[in-house]
């Protein structure tokens, strides 16, 4: 063993050290001191809490939020599932290309592609002028804007999220259990009801899941789609600390929020786990 | 795949591909548009021109909070880096108690909603005074990179035969001799991949800027008070600036990473 190796510690637990210190200071402190925030008001210790309770403007924005968080997650497993079929069948170079336009995304700017939305979703994009054009409705449709748009533009983010799990878990899947089913006389239908759907499952939930805590803590989005009709929680927060200043109030809606990610994700790590088979 | 009738496989395709061009339609819209003669957002544009990258490249404003933000994600991916890469071997070489809390402590910032990082820092910078400050920002976006650089790292030492270290040992080397002469040279190609990763997160960071920055611009943050205002065209031309040098640090990534075997790594 080398002097440095001694001087780390047989652990090797040295190495871990600088940057442990680093995030001790710059991650973890502060985040307990904003928890201790939602706790320290002059005016007493449980009256951001009270408000928080007591103001429906908050539940309102909470249960908002969450229904939000639901419907996109819904949708994006709608599309999500049959995009990852779909690519899953696909084979040699056709697969790799569509893999790489369903990542392409992620390397672009949330911003970018949050605002193409407006340009395809507003009163004079691309949606409405068609509609208009063919006769379809008399006036342009509100579709931005408002909770649809960032129904929209959130599961456009969020799409690749769930699909590539979920694509992972279809390629591992035993071909042989699909022909083993339909050699014991099963139909595509019941082959696909009753073996490849419940082998999918898992990685369908665990990703769905994600989704869902992304959703809960999307603040972009929002804030350009839903043109400040649409508050959710991370808007509220923002609004808390740059607008009103009622920090305390902005640390327990931000507890709220880390406890039901942390509750959602617990839920994640166990449904992975069962997603892996070894 | 289970000898469905083929209207079955056609509808599939026909599904699949359009939530494809669903996913790719931001990219399809914003390219043409930027090239755009018009200052409406009427798509697809009625005629051509490059104005809008004049008024990028003519406004000293943008350039300006460019420069920001190339160095801003240039430090903080470097800290995270070398953090990252340190903490990664004890990670992966070391027998400690503690450690998977450790490493799940390592990638809370990318599990945690970054507004509640940037209520944290916000909160935490205003008490110390360095809300505002450059070196708030680039503490702020170390943080996030640091599960980035962290994972590929891992992802990469684990998969470094350790016999080749003990070889190394066995021949005389001493600890910082075989780090320099065989880790750094091996693990070259993957770090390239996850500094790329961390300036990219970097680079396109909003939330936590936004609460830190104080009079610093970075081009989201500008580009995100432009949009919540009003639509400016000027953006899809950074829109496409943008998804141009994204491909090309795409395709980089790839070729590093395939020559490291990473993506083969990170599938087993």
């Amino acid at each position: 063993m080398s002097t440095i190796q001694l001087r780390l510690g047989p652990s090797g637990v040295g190495f871990v050290l600088p940057l442990g210190l680093v995030m001790l200071l710059a991650f973890n402190i502060p985040v307990v001191l904003m928890l201790a925030w939602g706790f320290t008001s002059p005016k007493g210790v449980l009256v951001p809490w009270i408000d928080m309770v007591e103001r429906t403007v908050y539940l309102r924005v909470l249960v908002n939020t969450f229904r939000i968080a639901l419907i996109a997650t819904l949708t994006c497993a709608l599309l999500g599932y049959p995009l990852a079929y779909w690519l899953c069948c696909l084979k040699g170079r056709a697969r790799m290309i569509g893999l790489a336009l369903v990542v392409l995304p992620f390397w672009v700017s949330i911003l970018v592609r949050t605002y193409a939305w407006i340009v395809v979703l507003g009163n004079n994009g691309v949606v409405n002028r068609s509609l208009l054009g063919l006769g379809l409705v008399e006036e342009p449709l509100a579709i931005l804007y408002n909770e649809l748009g960032v129904i929209i533009g959130t599961t456009n983010v969020l799409l690749p999220f769930l699909v590539l799990p979920l694509f992972a878990a279809m390629v591992r899947i035993d071909r042989r259990l699909l022909m083993a089913a339909a050699g014991l006389g099963a139909g595509p239908w019941t082959v696909f009801r009753r073996v490849f759907l419940p082998l999918t499952l898992p990685a369908l939930a665990a990703g769905a899941i994600l989704v869902f805590i992304l959703t809960l803590g999307f603040f972009i989005t929002p804030a350009i789609l839903g043109g400040g009709r649409v508050p959710m929680i991370a808007n509220m927060i923002d609004m808390l600390i740059n607008r009103l200043p009622r920090w305390e109030l902005a640390a327990a809606l931000s507890t709220v929020l880390l406890v039901a990610t942390f509750v959602c994700y617990a839920l994640y790590l166990r449904i992975g786990r069962a997603a892996q088979p070894s | 795949m289970m000898g469905e009738p083929p209207w079955v496989r056609r509808l599939v395709a026909a599904l699949g591909a359009a939530v494809l061009v669903f996913l790719c339609l931001p990219i399809i819209i914003v390219v043409p548009m930027s090239f755009s003669s018009a200052s409406s957002l009427e798509f697809p544009p009625p005629g051509l021109s490059l104005r809008w990258y004049e008024a990028f490249f003519g406004d000293p404003r943008w350039l300006e909070a460019a420069g920001t933000s190339l160095a801003l994600a240039a430090l903080a991916s470097s800290l995270a880096l070398v953090l990252g890469t340190i903490a990664a071997y004890g990670l992966v070489r070391g027998r400690f108690r503690g450690r998977p809390l450790v490493e799940l402590n390592f990638m809370a910032p990318l599990i945690l909603p970054q507004i509640i990082t940037g209520v944290a820092l916000y909160i935490f910078f205003a008490r110390i005074g360095l809300l505002g400050s450059f070196a708030g920002l680039v503490i702020g976006h170390t943080v996030l990179a640091v599960p980035y650089t962290v994972l590929v790292m891992t992802v990469a030492i684990r998969a470094f035969d350790r016999d080749i270290e003990r070889a190394a040992h066995s021949l005389g080397a001493t600890w910082p001799v075989m780090a320099w002469r065989v880790l750094v040279p091996n693990l070259m190609p993957s770090a390239a991949a996850a500094w790329i990763f961390a300036f990219i997160i970097s680079f396109d960071e909003v939330i936590v800027t936004i609460f830190l920055a104080g009079a610093h611009e970075t081009i989201p943050k500008r580009m995100f008070n432009e949009l919540v205002l009003q639509v400016n065209p000027t953006i899809t031309a950074i829109a496409t600036l943008l998804i141009g040098i994204s491909v090309v640090t795409v395709l980089a990534v790839t070729t590093l990473a395939r020559r490291a075997g990473l993506l083969a790594k990170i599938a087993d």
